[in-house]
């Protein structure tokens, strides 16, 4: 299906919303680069360009250098703002604690999150970030751009921020690190009005939804996660801006559950892409991969000699439900088993595919450690329909929130509602019955109980019957 | 709606504290109006906030609410 936007999306003129010229962007060389010093001692953060990997203080170093090279016009913040924040960073090192405070006032008229306050706590000695505030842009889904968006994005930060920023947070938004407070407004006109980008969530607020890839570029994805996303991002912008939960709430789209963006582990809300029917087989390519005809894996782990591909051992022992066989060359799955762990389509994707009757499975309250430790999501909707215009999802969202909203304590995370309250008690307030499925493993988490009014006869019995048929 | 904003501005005015979870704000209007539902008083905040009467006060990962004028209601200089 074709993407539609809601509004009319207007056209952006590149030419006009670049700053730099190419001689600004390319103004030093290597030569410099190499002896270039920053204005501060930092020997442990230049420790770290040793190792093997590439290092942000190499990165910061380079920006550094470019910032000076620039001109003071060109630049509507402190040139010096990289150096400092390197030689802020080595004296946490030093004092083994962190010289940022956060929080406050700053933020963008109207909206409750998408700014985050920074402030250096030593802004005497490092004048040029003493103000140093984060701003969270919502990534278009599945992180697509066009390299003119992302250099007109750099541009801008570049002249109203310190020019550093972080692809991606762990949300998913482009995080532009440090600018001053006179700046918000200005950038947050040049995002929305001029770029058509809104800013992200922070706070107690619904955070910026992120999904994997999707569709677009993934045979495996079970619904369209960019839709989904895309959709529940616009309907729920008041969410998004306007805090009144009780946290954070994340909502992330894996479109299969290989789950590319991890929305098991890292959302209170996850979604990942099922089907109810059975694998597709094609038998012939079965025997393609069998006779060497096709590389497995997708020709992943080729840079080894691994021997002849062998279905027993790669796949049909590997299959974590032991619902797989080989009779006669011919593949048998017992698709009531399978659990879904994506090992065999992930080996054989031209002869496996997953099943067309397609949908989603919701997991509620994964979170990292804050008050108690962190958690995996558990599953509550073995499977739903996942199609515009989602009215089903959107109902059960609503579900959950109402029910965290009214128990959740200030700063509760779901999952940690979930496991105060216990399961039992949050399914009968979202009106779901407990299924199989949300059992980890069997006789493990037994949370079903019965109650009086589901019992015949109730807690009441006479026990002098019970006797005559029951010897002590 | 008015009189949602005037029990939300009272209890912000009097409270010992100067910024507030939502979930406070909420808890103190349906003291006084038990029939208030949450999305009327989120709407009233929303409204105050547009107003300039209110400001959100963020931490990064949780917002409260305060009143413009009570405890720290500036950006540091």
């Amino acid at each position: 299906m074709p993407f539609e936007p809601k509004e009319p999306q207007k056209e952006i003129k590149y030419e006009e919303t670049r700053i730099y010229t190419d001689a600004e962007l390319n103004s030093y060389t290597d030569e410099e680069l190499r002896n270039f010093k920053i204005k501060h001692k930092i020997p442990d953060l230049e420790e770290l360009e040793n190792g093997p990997w590439p290092s942000f203080v190499a990165d910061a170093k380079q920006e550094a250098l470019h910032r000076r090279k620039l001109a003071n016009e060109r630049m509507l913040i402190d040139r010096d703002v990289v150096e400092d924040m390197l030689g802020q960073l080595q004296v946490s090192f030093d004092d083994g604690e962190t010289h940022w405070k956060h929080g406050g006032i700053v933020g963008v008229f109207g909206y409750g999150g998408g700014v985050i306050g920074r402030y250096s706590d030593l802004p005497e000695i490092y004048s040029s970030i003493a103000h140093f505030h984060t701003i969270r842009v919502n990534q278009p889904a599945s992180k697509f751009y066009n390299s003119d968006f992302l250099r007109t994005i750099c541009d801008l930060w570049e002249y109203r921020g310190s020019g550093l920023m972080n692809l991606h947070g762990s949300t998913g938004d482009l995080v532009l690190l440090g600018t001053i407070t006179e700046q918000l407004e200005p950038i947050f006109f040049e995002l929305t009005h001029v770029l058509g980008q809104d800013i992200g969530g922070s706070g107690s607020n619904l955070r910026t939804p992120s999904c994997c890839i999707g569709k677009a570029r993934c045979e495996f994805a079970c619904y369209d996660t960019q839709n989904l996303c895309y959709e529940l991002t616009q309907y729920y912008q008041d969410e998004l801006h306007r805090p009144a939960f009780p946290y954070k709430f994340k909502l992330k789209f894996d479109g299969c559950p290989n789950g590319c963006v991890a929305s098991m582990a890292r959302s209170d809300m996850s979604f990942i892409g099922t089907w109810r029917d059975d694998i597709r087989i094609d038998q012939d390519a079965v025997k393609a991969y069998i006779a060497g005809y096709v590389v497995p894996n997708g020709g992943a782990h080729i840079g080894r000699d691994w021997g002849k591909f062998d279905i027993q051992k790669e796949v049909i022992n590997l299959c974590p439900a032991r619902c797989m066989s080989l009779v006669d060359d011919e593949l048998i799955i017992d698709n009531k088993e399978c659990t879904r762990c994506m090992h065999c389509i992930n080996v054989m994707p031209k002869a496996l595919k997953p099943g067309k009757d397609n949908g989603l499975s919701i997991l509620l309250g994964a979170k990292a450690p804050i008050l108690e430790g962190a958690q995996m999501a558990t599953l509550i909707v073995p499977f739903m329909k996942a199609e515009p215009p989602y009215d089903n999802i959107k109902e059960f969202i609503e579900k959950v929130w109402e029910f965290w909203i009214e128990e959740g304590k200030n700063r509760e995370r779901l999952g940690e509602l979930m496991q105060r309250t216990g399961l039992p008690k949050f399914l009968e307030t979202i009106g779901l019955p407990p299924a199989p499925q949300m059992i980890k493993t069997p006789r493990e988490n037994p949370y079903i109980l019965w109650k009086e009014e589901d019992v015949p006869g109730g807690w009441n019995r006479n026990v002098n019957e019970y006797r005559s048929k029951h010897k002590r | 709606m008015d009189e949602l904003k005037k029990i939300i501005v009272e209890f912000a005015e009097t409270s010992k504290k100067t910024k507030f979870y939502f979930k406070d704000i909420e808890k103190a209007v349906q003291k006084v109006n038990p029939d208030a539902k949450m999305r009327e008083i989120k709407k009233a905040c929303t409204a105050l906030i547009n107003e300039g009467t209110m400001i959100y006060f963020s931490t990064g990962s949780s917002t409260m609410y305060g009143l413009k004028g009570r405890g720290m209601t500036e950006d540091p200089q």
